[in-house]
């Protein structure tokens, strides 16, 4: 049981023919030789549009546009015709394998990788530079001035998006206080423990008041209490409208967040759109049951279903996502003495793993 | 949002943090108190006040008198002391009472090394009573004495090298050129610390996804030859008060004019400079990679330090002039021809051009290699590695932006391949470092056999070779074993 192929999910782009769902899923190595991977000129000229009516008001609010990304280092192919759209207004989680090529998708973003072919979109039109001051980044390798003051050094980065020193202040003291950094303002970041450094470095990211915020890994090195302030925090920034990308491998914590997901594996986007509409594509569902006393031969349960897992009173199969719940909870409930029962769609971990498998 | 404000607020930064940086602070300091030091020690050290000297022995009668005599005459004043012994005389010159005993008016005997005026003093002082005392016993009179003993005027003269110019502008340009060699490098490598160090703490991708590389480049350099002028200015400034305060200190003249265009070079010669090494900074990864990367240029910078200091003397020769008008020596080298007033009024304007077309060039290179490799992470790349990732055509490196992801997986072949020498490019290696060697010594004989000085002709080649040996070193990073691999 394979998942849709790319295109069809979400907000692909069809008409483009981008996926090649057939091909071999092992990375092809390119050499000189070969000549650009897709004919420049098919992704010269306007954006394509894409369906539906909500992208189109979308792209009015702001959004970011994936359009046939392509980056090559020597032989190894980074970016292979990534196309993909991050909405505002909902939080995107950006998943894939280690070297799958988020790093480099992101960095794309802010032209530190220029891209060999394709671009990517702000609003519509290529990301100019100007439009990146009004994005936020923070990179996977964080970093900052580790002897420069934690103030001085986030005006010196708010005024570097072009906002005036007063403004810039008054938005850098709000964030320190809120996170309760206040009476660290005049230290040096040096002196600040590795907890802190992260949080002014997430100020960093946040300190110019983005449209879009782009965080890699934004949830490593946290503690549990950090990673939900996190999370609230991205929340509330993409309910008040900004565009926000994030890449993460926790994949429960992408699930809970996030409202879309982009999964990417060797340089490609294998899967992209609503979350909770691609889970409900995948045409199986995920029955777990807890139960007391004798289990029972859990296989024919429902016609087709599949035992995951079965052990010391609960048990996780799959069966076909056209199944009768109710019937099948009456059957359950007849053969077992049922603590618990759910019916469920594939959890994003379910559909990474398949995602990248495939 | 334009590049000016932003290249405006990093110049900014650097100044304000490291003008506040207790190093900095400290070199400011160091500085004025060197420079003043300089100035008024020699002020101190002269020699002056009343010097002691000791008679001991059988000595003319007239001795003493004449000694006085003939130090009023000299411009210091003496005073004569009598000792009973030679044991008595020696050991007040042992405990540092006397400058000098005069032992039986024919030995003087002095504690270390010879004052020369005062042996000279001291030594007519005993001829002239010696004679006196043979002209009474031959029975000349004191008349005839005097006219035959009446001193003849010598004046002295210092002609230094170059017509008009004494030694004393020969020092003061030797001066100016130690001031713009010490002030192009350490500022030039402040700049290539600074890149490093924005490098090795990652807040370069931030700085990065906000401005285009190059303004981060322009500005950090603006803003550390701003700091560098100022320390200069402040240091100048102590110079001139300790002039003011201390008349006695013994300034050579330098005009207005030199001191303007000395300005004008050094404004030069660090912008070319920095930019190199602003450019090569972006090619380690760690603050530890400054001196690998800085070699190559460190060495430029001292050639033509010694180049430019070698012509002070000879101001009109050809080499002389080559090497001011030579883009990477000239501001050393200019400045000191035109206070030896030996160039024509628009020779430093023809040079100041084409060393200023020869700083676009390197700014519009220098760029190209930090905005390729500034983000590269991992052991310090090459030139040669830039050159590729830019032309994009060999495979044999990965670029920055995958290296974060790929460096984990065991994918990371072709990133090795690029750091380690494989058997055919080790001996292209070696046969470039003979050829390199044979022409410097090539050269090295034609220089001397053109220029008749064999010492010229070796420091010719040995420059030459160096130079070479450098720039291969910074194209290929080979020259060594194998880096080690993180």
């Amino acid at each position: 049981m394979s998942l849709l192929p790319a295109q069809d999910a979400g907000l692909l782009l069809p008409e483009l023919g981008l996926g090649q769902p057939g091909s071999s899923p092992t990375r092809r190595r390119h050499t000189a030789r070969d000549g650009p991977l897709v004919p420049r000129s098919q992704f010269v000229g306007p954006y394509s549009p894409l369906p539906g009516p909500a992208i189109v008001g979308v792209r009015v609010m702001g959004m970011l546009g994936f359009d046939g990304a392509t980056k090559r280092f020597g032989a190894l192919t980074a970016l292979d015709r990534c196309t993909f759209a991050v909405r505002p207004g909902r939080l995107t989680g950006f998943l894939g394998p280690n070297g799958a090529g988020k790093t480099t998708a992101m960095r794309a973003v802010f032209g530190l990788v220029e891209l060999d072919v394709g671009t990517v979109r702000w609003r519509g039109a290529p990301v100019r530079a100007a439009d990146r001051t009004r994005f936020g980044y923070m990179p996977e390798e964080r970093g900052l001035y580790p002897r420069m003051r934690v103030r001085d050094q986030l005006v010196y980065l708010g005024q570097l998006c072009g906002r005036g020193p007063k403004d810039v202040a008054r938005s850098v003291d709000t964030w320190l206080e809120r996170f309760g950094l206040a009476g660290r303002a005049a230290d040096r970041l040096d002196a600040l423990s590795h907890g802190n450094q992260q949080r002014v470095q997430l100020i960093a990211a946040l300190v110019g008041e983005p449209d879009l915020l782009v965080l890699d890994e934004p949830f490593s090195g946290l503690d549990p209490i950090a990673m939900g302030a996190m999370g609230e925090l991205l929340s509330g920034l993409s309910a008040e409208g900004a565009t926000v990308l994030f890449s993460s491998h926790q994949l429960d914590l992408v699930q809970d967040l996030c409202q879309d997901v982009v999964i990417i594996e060797h340089g490609r986007i294998v899967l992209a759109g609503d979350l909770s509409e691609l889970r409900a594509k995948v045409p199986e569902r995920l029955v777990e049951v807890r139960y007391r006393g004798p289990a029972p031969d859990w296989s024919r349960l429902a016609p087709g279903a599949v035992v995951q897992q079965a052990e010391d009173g609960q048990a996780r199969l799959r069966v076909g996502g056209d199944t009768d719940v109710a019937a099948l909870l009456a059957v359950t409930r007849d053969r077992a003495d049922l603590v618990s029962f759910s019916y469920q769609p594939p959890t994003l971990s379910e559909l990474f793993r398949q995602a990248v498998a495939a | 949002m334009n590049g000016l404000r932003q290249g405006w607020l990093v110049a900014r930064r650097e100044l304000r943090e490291r003008s506040r940086s207790p190093a900095f602070r400290a070199s400011v300091v160091l500085m004025i108190v060197a420079v003043v030091a300089v100035l008024i020690l020699p002020v101190l050290i002269k020699p002056g006040g009343t010097r002691n000297v000791g008679v001991t022995g059988s000595a003319p009668a007239a001795l003493a008198a004449t000694i006085v005599q003939q130090a009023r005459a000299a411009g210091t004043t003496v005073e004569v002391h009598r000792y009973p012994t030679l044991t008595a005389g020696e050991r007040a010159v042992r405990q540092g009472h006397l400058d000098v005993l005069v032992a039986d008016a024919q030995r003087l005997e002095w504690r270390g090394k010879p004052d020369d005026q005062l042996k000279a003093v001291v030594t007519g002082a005993i001829q002239l009573a010696t004679v006196r005392d043979r002209a009474d016993a031959a029975g000349i009179s004191r008349g005839a004495l005097a006219a035959l003993l009446a001193p003849v005027p010598v004046t002295s003269v210092q002609l230094g090298s170059v017509p008009g110019h004494g030694p004393g502008d020969e020092t003061a340009v030797l001066i100016m050129t130690a001031v713009l060699f010490f002030g192009i490098s350490v500022f030039g490598q402040m700049a290539l610390t600074g890149v490093l160090e924005e490098k090795a703490s990652r807040v370069v991708e931030v700085l990065l996804a906000r401005i285009p590389p190059r303004t981060l480049l322009a500005g950090k350099i603006t803003g550390i030859g701003l700091l560098g002028l100022a320390q200069i200015g402040v240091t100048a400034l102590a110079a001139l008060v300790a002039v003011a305060v201390v008349p006695a200190i013994d300034v050579p003249a330098v005009r207005g004019a030199v001191l303007a265009w000395a300005l004008v070079w050094f404004v030069l010669g660090y912008a070319l400079y920095a930019t190199v090494y602003g450019a090569l900074g972006s090619l380690g990864s760690r603050v530890e990679d400054a001196q690998s990367v800085a070699g190559p240029v460190m060495v430029v910078i001292v050639l033509a330090y010694f180049a430019s200091f070698a012509m002070i003397g000879q101001p009109g020769s050809v080499a002389a002039k080559v090497i001011s008008y030579f883009p990477l020596t000239a501001p050393m080298a200019m400045p000191g021809r035109i206070a030896m007033g030996a160039t024509a009024w628009w020779e430093p304007a023809a040079a100041a051009v084409l060393t200023v077309a020869t700083i676009a060039g390197l700014v519009h290179l220098a760029g190209r290699i930090y905005t390729s490799s500034i983000l590269h992470t991992g052991p310090a790349l090459s030139l040669r590695d830039v050159w590729r990732r830019r032309t994009a055509s060999a495979g044999a490196i990965e670029a920055s932006a995958h290296d974060a992801e790929v460096r984990r997986q065991p994918v990371d072949v072709t990133a090795r391949e690029s750091t380690e020498m494989t058997g055919t490019d080790l001996a292209t290696h070696r046969v470039l470092i003979t050829i390199l060697a044979g022409a410097g010594v090539v050269l090295g004989a034609a220089v001397a056999v053109f220029a008749h000085d064999v010492i010229i002709g070796v420091a010719a080649g040995a420059g030459f070779t160096a130079v070479a040996m450098q720039m291969v070193k910074l194209w290929t990073r080979h020259t060594g074993p194998p880096a080690a691999h993180r």
